[in-house]
């Protein structure tokens, strides 16, 4: 009995010490904080970046940046992680970036970042960039760049398919899709169309045009996401999405992987584009560095994912574009200081001519502003860039789609891909999943 | 030193060993657990400031979720054939290497070695080897069974995971089992050996009742390695094919911090916890009755 007191008393010495240590710490560091600021010290921020493959020349970026500003400022890059991870244990330790970067994360974090509306570059902004970060009319989030996906095509092999010059243009329906994928077939040694099967392409970029396609009107589309939710909506009634699934038959018909769908990775897509086995891949021109670095000057271009056959169907030309993350400032822990560092970078990337060319470049970001003299010139961005200026394109729907829905979407499409589960299985998985969303 | 009257010199001494330690352990395990269970009784996520109790509402959607009981479900499995496996194979190889043949000191080396390469590390490896050679292979010798990536399939996926587990964790347990083995005394095989015992008599009712410690630690040390691998998990599988191979580790950190539903992923780390330390307690407890003394 004694040994147990003894314990006991042990325990709640080293219970009391423990939080009094808490305490102490959290004194130390808002301390600090008042205390570092000097005379002319520069202003020390922090940045999260959530593009790991852009680390390297961001870091060229930021050192170019200090030369010509009072500021320090310490990358994060994240790898393998989330933002949403990073964020909630820097966050719950009292300890957030000044400067994040961030995507579906903005709604659960929205209530700690500074208002953006009256900075510099919202008046040169492209309309509707900015609809995912304004809350009551208030904008929270600076578009880092555009992305878009669709069927990447390889200029090269799909003129010798079809023996003349090719214009993406003319591939509007699922014939226009089969009668290429014929032709690129027919062709010696070469496969029509190589299908990545990981989750987030099939489950999030795959899934964006039977949303997006929906209707012309963002509110109809908008509520079609809301009365899928509501189980108001039978997919299998539904045109856009039979027109959707239809396409995605044809492409598990002429896949090059079709022996072992599943048994591919990311890595074999650009082996397979790139190295002229396949005329088509699905995928966003993220992938480019790695086709370009496979055939230096190889030309590539995007066509749409068709949902019908009539040619005037919204969607038909449209390839889905949107703004993948957003920058964000901190506004519960950072110093005035901080965040006006902060804006100066933000405002630098988009307004200063160094700025414009180290982000264009360096770091290869689509310009998201009408202000920029300097652009892009790889023909993915080019392929992109058109069809923003003929305004075909799709909204990101997955943009709001609940944290899981694409791994759930991803496995139903992926155990439809191998043969796994039948079409009325695969519809029915995917309403189950929907019905689910609260 | 000895020789404490009063309660609080006792107190005194005790602290003087073991309050560092303690200190330790409270900071960093016992808060950061009883903050954890605190948790699943709330729908508090990490960042949000209003915290709103929900009572047992986490554990009845933890329970309720099909994902969460398949996840459990090819756990057990996973455990079960990881467990037998890794404590046969490992055995042998103990009894193999301790039996005074030519390079057992170089084999011992050898099938250990698994075990300093990291999880994450090991998995990409195999997942090269599973994906690419033995595709290559297959096709060379028109092989039927290995023409396709085992990793594309759930069942031989689920087959790639303990074929991994197994490799790495049985040259570890390989060691415990030689420590058991060279713990027995000599005097008592040589007595066998003059009785006539054969070596198959020597090791059923020798070697192995004066081994018990030995298989209880490795037992339990493979219970809850078992139960708890997430790295060879994410690098080989990541849970693919759809979702197939999910094993609960794995499970509790996508439902938290992937589909971002922090309760409910929190009760599932709680109920992984009870499992693992229920089923280790009964395990020990269970083999400790075995031990016998020579």
């Amino acid at each position: 009995m004694k040994k147990f007191w003894i314990v006991c008393l042990t325990l709640l010495l080293a219970l009391v010490l423990t939080a009094c240590g808490e305490n102490a710490s959290q004194n130390d560091s808002e301390n600090g904080d008042s205390q570092a600021r000097g005379g002319s010290a520069p202003t020390e921020i922090s940045i999260l970046l959530s593009k790991p493959e852009i680390a390297k020349p961001f870091e060229e970026t930021v050192k170019r940046f200090e030369e010509e500003h009072n500021v320090k400022v310490t990358v994060i890059p994240l790898a393998g992680q989330t933002p949403f991870e990073k964020m909630s244990s820097l966050y719950s330790s009292g300890n957030p970036p000044t400067i994040m970067m961030v995507s579906q994360e903005f709604d659960t974090f929205k209530g700690h970042f500074l208002d953006l509306t009256d900075q510099p570059w919202v008046e040169h902004v492209l309309p509707g960039m900015t609809d995912f970060v304004t809350v009551d009319g208030k904008i929270y989030g600076m578009p880092v760049t555009v992305e878009a996906f669709g069927f990447i095509y390889n200029k090269a092999v799909v003129e010798e398919a079809i023996g003349g010059a090719f214009v993406p243009s003319t591939v509007k329906t699922h014939q226009d899709l089969e009668s290429l994928f014929k032709q690129l077939a027919a062709l010696e040694g070469v496969e029509a169309i190589h299908v990545s099967p990981m989750d987030w392409s099939l489950g999030a970029h795959l899934t964006n045009p039977f949303f997006a396609a929906q209707s012309e009107n963002r509110e109809e589309r908008h509520q079609f996401m809301q009365d899928l939710k509501d189980g108001n909506v039978s997919l299998a009634d539904n045109k856009v999405f039979n027109g959707w699934l239809k396409t995605f038959d044809l492409m598990k018909e002429y896949n090059s992987e079709k022996h072992s769908p599943l048994g591919t990775n990311y890595d074999d897509g650009p082996l397979a584009l790139a190295g002229g086995k396949v005329g088509l891949w699905f995928m966003g021109n993220w992938a480019y560095p790695q086709l370009q670095e496979l055939d230096p000057d190889g030309e590539y271009g995007f066509i749409p994912v068709p949902v019908s056959d009539n040619p005037d169907d919204y969607g038909n030309s449209h390839i889905s574009v949107g703004v993948p993350s957003y920058w964000v400032v901190d506004d519960s822990r950072s110093t005035p200081e901080q965040q006006e560092a902060a804006l100066q970078f933000l405002n630098w990337l988009v307004l200063d001519e160094t700025g414009q060319e180290y982000a264009v470049n360096k770091l290869n970001l689509i310009p998201v502003f009408d202000n920029f003299q300097i652009k892009p010139e790889d023909s993915l961005s080019l392929s992109i860039m058109e069809h923003m200026e003929s305004g075909n394109t799709l909204e990101w729907m997955n943009s709001y789609y609940p944290a899981d829905a694409w791994p759930s979407m991803g496995a139903s499409l992926q155990k439809y891909l191998a043969d796994h589960i039948d079409k009325d299985t695969l519809i029915a998985e995917l309403e189950l999943y929907w019905n689910s969303v609260k | 030193m000895y020789g404490e009257r009063t309660l609080l010199e006792r107190v005194k001494v005790f602290s003087l060993f073991a309050f560092i330690p303690l200190f330790a352990f409270t900071a960093v395990v016992m808060i950061p657990f009883s903050l954890g269970v605190v948790m699943t009784f709330t729908d508090w996520a990490g960042v949000s400031t209003s915290i709103t109790f929900k009572g047992l509402e986490n554990y009845q959607i933890a329970f309720s979720d099909p994902n969460f009981v398949a996840s459990l479900f090819i756990t057990l499995r996973y455990v079960l054939y990881t467990l037998v496996l890794t404590n046969v194979i490992a055995f042998g190889l103990a009894l193999l290497v301790t039996s005074g043949m030519k390079g057992q000191n170089f084999f011992r080396m050898g099938f250990f070695t698994p075990n300093l390469i990291g999880g994450i590390i090991l998995g990409f490896i195999w997942q090269f080897i599973f994906s690419r050679v033995i595709v290559y292979l297959g096709e060379v010798l028109n092989l039927q069974m290995f023409s396709s990536s085992w990793l594309a399939d759930p069942q031989k996926a689920f087959w790639t995971l303990v074929i991994v587990g197994v490799w790495q964790s049985s040259g570890y347990m390989m060691l415990i089992y030689i420590a058991g083995l060279t713990g027995i005394p000599k005097s008592l095989l040589e007595a066998a050996e003059i009785d006539g015992a054969s070596k198959w008599q020597q090791l059923i009712r020798i070697k192995v009742p004066l081994m018990i410690t030995a298989f209880t630690i490795s037992v339990f040390l493979t219970l809850q390695r078992s139960f708890v691998v997430y790295e060879v998990n994410l690098s080989l599988t990541n849970g693919g094919p759809f979702r197939s191979t999910e094993l609960l580790s794995m499970h509790v950190y996508n439902e938290a911090f992937l589909y971002q539903n922090f309760g409910p992923g929190q009760a599932k780390a709680f109920i992984l916890f009870l499992i693992v330390a229920t089923i280790a307690i009964i395990q020990v407890r269970a083999m400790k009755k075995l031990e016998v003394e020579a």
